[in-house]
């Protein structure tokens, strides 16, 4: 039988256009970690435009930094003075007190203009230079601009002379300040040397980082600095400790990358299992809930909320499709979430808020909006989620339980609607 | 010429003005040319913490990729953009304007030629954001507008007697609502009525209607008075203090012929709203004013207003002050940091780059009281004026409130509590208990001239409890060290664990 065409495309289910794309400025993730590390004094190199709106968010979410910068305008820019300026603002960045590295964080503007990283200085005085490149019409999320800040700090700072650490590993990703001593206390338990946590306040951890034995990215966003890390010889462990299952297959493949006790591998991941599945049965989660951040992390999280019993039928992200993203797309699809978005925009998001009437939202700050305005509980994911333990058991309890609270929150979300709707 | 270096940008571009300027008006949409972070860093990043609202919803980027800035150019995502949109219905009744960044500038973009091909009406604006501020752009910007959407319509706009246009604020303007509540509250006082508030509470439709009134006021001195100008009306710019305000008063008074009111409102305000400022000159807290020593970082009207009503009117110290865009003589942030560094003012107003240089001096004496922008601020409940007679009330208030958190903080307290504190943190071990001894230590001289000069570095008020505390601290380092005399090495080590 022929199959009936429609010519009426309209009221069909099609995917909205992508019009408002949901990021930070991709440069932000890289100033984030930047700013962040001790005795570290960024220059941006960009239009002023850029620099008020990068400069502000990394004053509100990075660290109290004060910030320098070349002036880049119209003449500076045509008259290709932009490596000038980078090096007068180099020069300034060194005599600040306790200095030790000089991230040049090249934009849009001085990346199209040109910014030829011979002619930057290696070194003022004792402290490095480093350039990183994060335009962000190359880098699309701020996520992937944390990667790119990380890959160029191990690639110049990590050291690769000297024993390596038996046993020892380098867990990646900006996390909770609970979680890694809650990860590294357990990896102890199984016979780890050491971790390190990057990228945190020490400049110093990137350096020693070069000689550990592995590299546990926590995040799925880090293929740069794994790719450094592969080069020094260090091994990957992939993964993350997140949720029931995700927790126990990352607890072993760390074991066996480092070579670890088997016996006593098993015995640490069958208790972190029991704790886990203990947790969910106390208080399972019950309900529809859309994880749309835009950190990069909403897999993982999806991942945790659908094994804490709640229903995750969309999950959107501002990353781009990754193998590293990729376990977690297959786990979520065979566990009953319809759809995993990559690169998302505003429009996509607000179809699935229509599509699958949720009961809680997390997402960006126009998302979170566009569901209080509809009565639906809904928080910025940044703030809220990804601010929280997450990882191993513990983590798990802490995010479940604060996720089961907001969730017996709809009638303060449906008064509020109710009081403004006229 | 040798390159300059900027710390701590705190004016924005030609680009951001003009979406901060043309987004408030609900019957406009703006295409802007831009790389993603140029959306999102104007369109929601920053007026999530400026504007307090939590996104421009009538702002959409024609995103630019590798591939548009690698020679395709912006015109077909410009155009798709708009396609699409249009589609979506939301640019139905809407006047559209792309808007261009410093990135399509840098790249060469220009779609005035472009924009005759998109829908009726759409118009281009170039930004010039490699080479304007904030301040110059939402001046030209402003003019802009008038000349595009407004000018045309003159002729036939009929005279709304009495009435006054309030030009500014726009989206990012430190203070806004409440400088507008204040300003509409002085204007109806002199015996006017306003008529257009451009661009924050109008519409393009409605903007020819500028040429109605009879006065334009300027709220920010800042940028604004080149659309005053064309309007050929007479212009007052806000007042800030008690004088200025009178004289704003009556000033309007004169103009619109309502003499009489004004000066019964002027009456009026005197034995109300400024009552406050009269009580608290003749108590006990206007002895303070004269103590105290004032930094300011503030856009021009406000800074200039500040040094008038604090400096002039009540008497206090201003030791810097610096306006945005800088007068000549003004710091940059360069100085503005080093002189806190230095010696911090017992009041800050300013930025989140001033709160972060109070931060880096270790200042915890100083005061910061939000004045500009950038850095985040809850600045929308309408009763915080810094303008007109409100504004005087307000800052007082703040200050006096100020003072007394100063000194509480400062009154001693019981030193048993923080050991118990740490008592029961340290799972139960005992604590080094205070030690409680009587008497002095002998001081050195070297010492006694260290304490002196901290002190010296301390506002006023809190200076006599914070000198007893830190003697104190001083001292108790000194004979945990088993020391008889208390030197100059045990004041740096006392003064180092007191800042901890």
């Amino acid at each position: 039988m022929a199959e009936i065409i429609e010519l009426n495309q309209a009221g069909k289910n099609t995917s909205p256009c992508k019009l408002h794309p949901q990021s930070m400025c991709p440069a932000f993730g890289s100033l984030r970690i930047l700013t962040r590390l001790e005795g570290s004094h960024p220059v941006m190199a960009t239009d002023t435009g850029c620099l008020y709106g990068l400069t502000f968010v990394t004053h509100f979410y990075g660290a109290s930094k004060s910030i320098l910068a070349p002036q880049l305008g119209t003449a500076e820019l045509m008259s290709g003075q932009v490596v000038e300026g980078t090096r007068a603002a180099i020069e300034v960045a060194g005599r600040e007190p306790g200095v030790k590295l000089i991230p040049v964080v090249s934009l849009c503007v001085a990346e199209t203009a040109g910014m030829p990283e011979e002619l930057l200085p290696k070194k003022s005085g004792d402290a490095d230079v480093v350039l990183v490149r994060v335009p962000a019409y190359a880098i699309h999320s701020h996520p992937e601009a944390k990667d790119i800040a990380v890959a160029a700090l191990l690639n110049r700072l990590a050291e690769r002379e000297g024993p390596v650490q038996e046993k020892s590993v380098v867990l990646l990703g900006e996390v909770f300040p609970a979680d890694p001593l809650l990860i590294d206390g357990l990896l102890r338990r199984m016979g780890v040397t050491e971790t390190i946590f990057l990228p945190g306040r020490s400049i110093e951890d990137f350096r020693r980082s070069g000689r550990m034995s592995a590299m546990a990215p926590l995040h799925p966003f880090y293929k740069e600095s794994m790719n450094v890390a592969r080069s020094i010889g260090m091994s990957i462990a992939g993964g993350a400790p997140v949720g029931i299952s995700g927790t126990y297959a990352w607890i072993k493949s760390i074991g066996s990358i480092l070579g670890l006790d088997e016996a006593l591998v098993q015995q640490v991941a069958d208790e972190e299992r029991a704790k886990a599945t203990a947790i969910v049965a106390a208080r399972p989660l019950n309900g529809t809930v859309l994880v749309t951040g835009y950190e990069g992390t909403e897999l993982a999280y999806a991942r945790m909320l659908v094994e804490a019993g709640a229903h995750v039928p969309y999950v959107s992200t501002s990353i781009g499709q990754d193998p590293l993203v990729l376990p977690d797309e297959l786990w979520l699809k065979s566990h009953g979430t319809k759809e995993v978005i990559y690169r998302k925009a505003l429009e996509e998001d607000v179809a699935a808020i229509d599509r699958y009437s949720p009961d809680l939202v997390f997402g960006t700050t126009p998302l979170a909006s566009v569901a209080k305005e509809r009565g639906i509980p809904a928080m910025y994911f940044t703030n809220q989620l990804a601010s929280r333990p997450f990882f191993l058991s513990s983590g798990m309890a802490a995010t479940i339980e604060f996720v089961a609270e907001v969730l017996t929150k709809g009638d303060r979300y449906r008064f509020m609607q109710e009081f403004f709707a006229d | 010429m040798a390159p300059t270096v900027i710390r701590d940008l705190s004016d924005s571009s030609g680009y951001w003005a003009a979406i901060w300027t043309m987004c408030p008006m609900q019957d406009v949409h703006v295409i802007c040319d831009a790389p993603v972070g140029c959306f999102n860093l104007v369109g929601t990043a920053v007026p999530d913490y400026t504007d307090a609202i939590p996104h421009i919803e009538n702002l959409t980027p024609a995103t630019m990729t590798e591939q548009e800035v690698g020679g395709k150019g912006t015109a077909d995502k410009v155009k798709w953009t708009y396609d699409n949109l249009s589609l979506t219905g939301v640019l139905d009744n809407k006047h559209v304007i792309v808007v261009s960044t410093a990135e399509s500038e840098m790249i060469g973009s220009d779609h005035s030629s472009l924009v005759k091909q998109l829908g009726v009406g759409t118009k281009f604006y170039y930004s010039n954001s490699l080479a304007e501020d904030e301040w110059a752009g939402r001046d030209r910007v402003l003019i802009w507008l008038w000349d595009e959407y407004g000018a045309q319509q003159r002729a036939s706009v009929a005279r709304n007697p009495l009435s006054v246009n309030i030009i500014g604020p726009t989206y990012g303007c430190f203070n806004a609502p409440s400088e507008l509540e204040e300003m509409k509250r002085m204007i109806e006082g002199a015996g006017g009525t306003v008529n257009i508030i451009f661009p924050y509470a109008t519409t393009l439709a409605d903007m020819h209607q500028l040429a109605a009134a009879d006065v334009t006021v300027v709220l920010y001195k800042e940028f604004g008075m080149g659309l005053a100008e064309q309007l050929g009306k007479p212009i007052l710019t806000t007042p800030y203090g008690m004088k200025d305000s009178n004289a704003f008063v009556r000033a309007l008074g004169a103009l619109l012929g309502t003499s009489v009111q004004a000066e019964a409102f002027i009456a009026h305000e005197k034995k109300t709203t400024l009552q406050a400022v009269w009580d608290l000159w003749r108590g006990p807290q206007g002895d303070w004013f004269s103590t105290l020593d004032v930094g300011i970082v503030a856009g021009l009207g406000l800074a200039e207003g500040l040094e008038r009503f604090l400096g002039e009117e009540l008497g206090m110290k201003i030791v810097f002050s610096t306006a945005r865009p800088r007068r000549p003589g003004d710091y940059d942030n360069e100085a503005t940091r080093q002189h806190i560094h230095k010696k911090a003012p017992s009041f800050l107003f300013g930025s989140m780059n001033e709160r972060i240089y109070l931060r880096e001096a270790g200042s915890r004496f100083s005061n910061f009281i939000p004045a500009s922008f950038p850095g985040p601020a809850v600045r929308r409940a309408v009763g915080t004026p810094y303008i007109g007679y409100r504004g005087c009330v307000i800052l007082m208030q703040e200050i006096v409130n100020r003072l007394y958190d100063g000194l509480l903080n400062f009154l001693p307290v019981d030193s048993a509590y923080a050991a118990a504190r740490s008592n029961a943190g340290a799972g139960g071990q005992p604590a080094a208990a205070p030690s409680g001894q009587a008497g002095n230590l002998r001081w050195s001289n070297e010492a006694r001239e260290m304490l002196d000069t901290e002190l010296q570095k301390l506002p006023y008020l809190p200076r006599i409890s914070a000198s007893r505390q830190l003697q104190m601290a001083i001292e108790e380092i000194s004979r945990q060290r088993g020391a008889t005399e208390v030197t100059a090495e045990l004041v740096t080590a006392g003064l180092a664990a007191n800042r901890g």
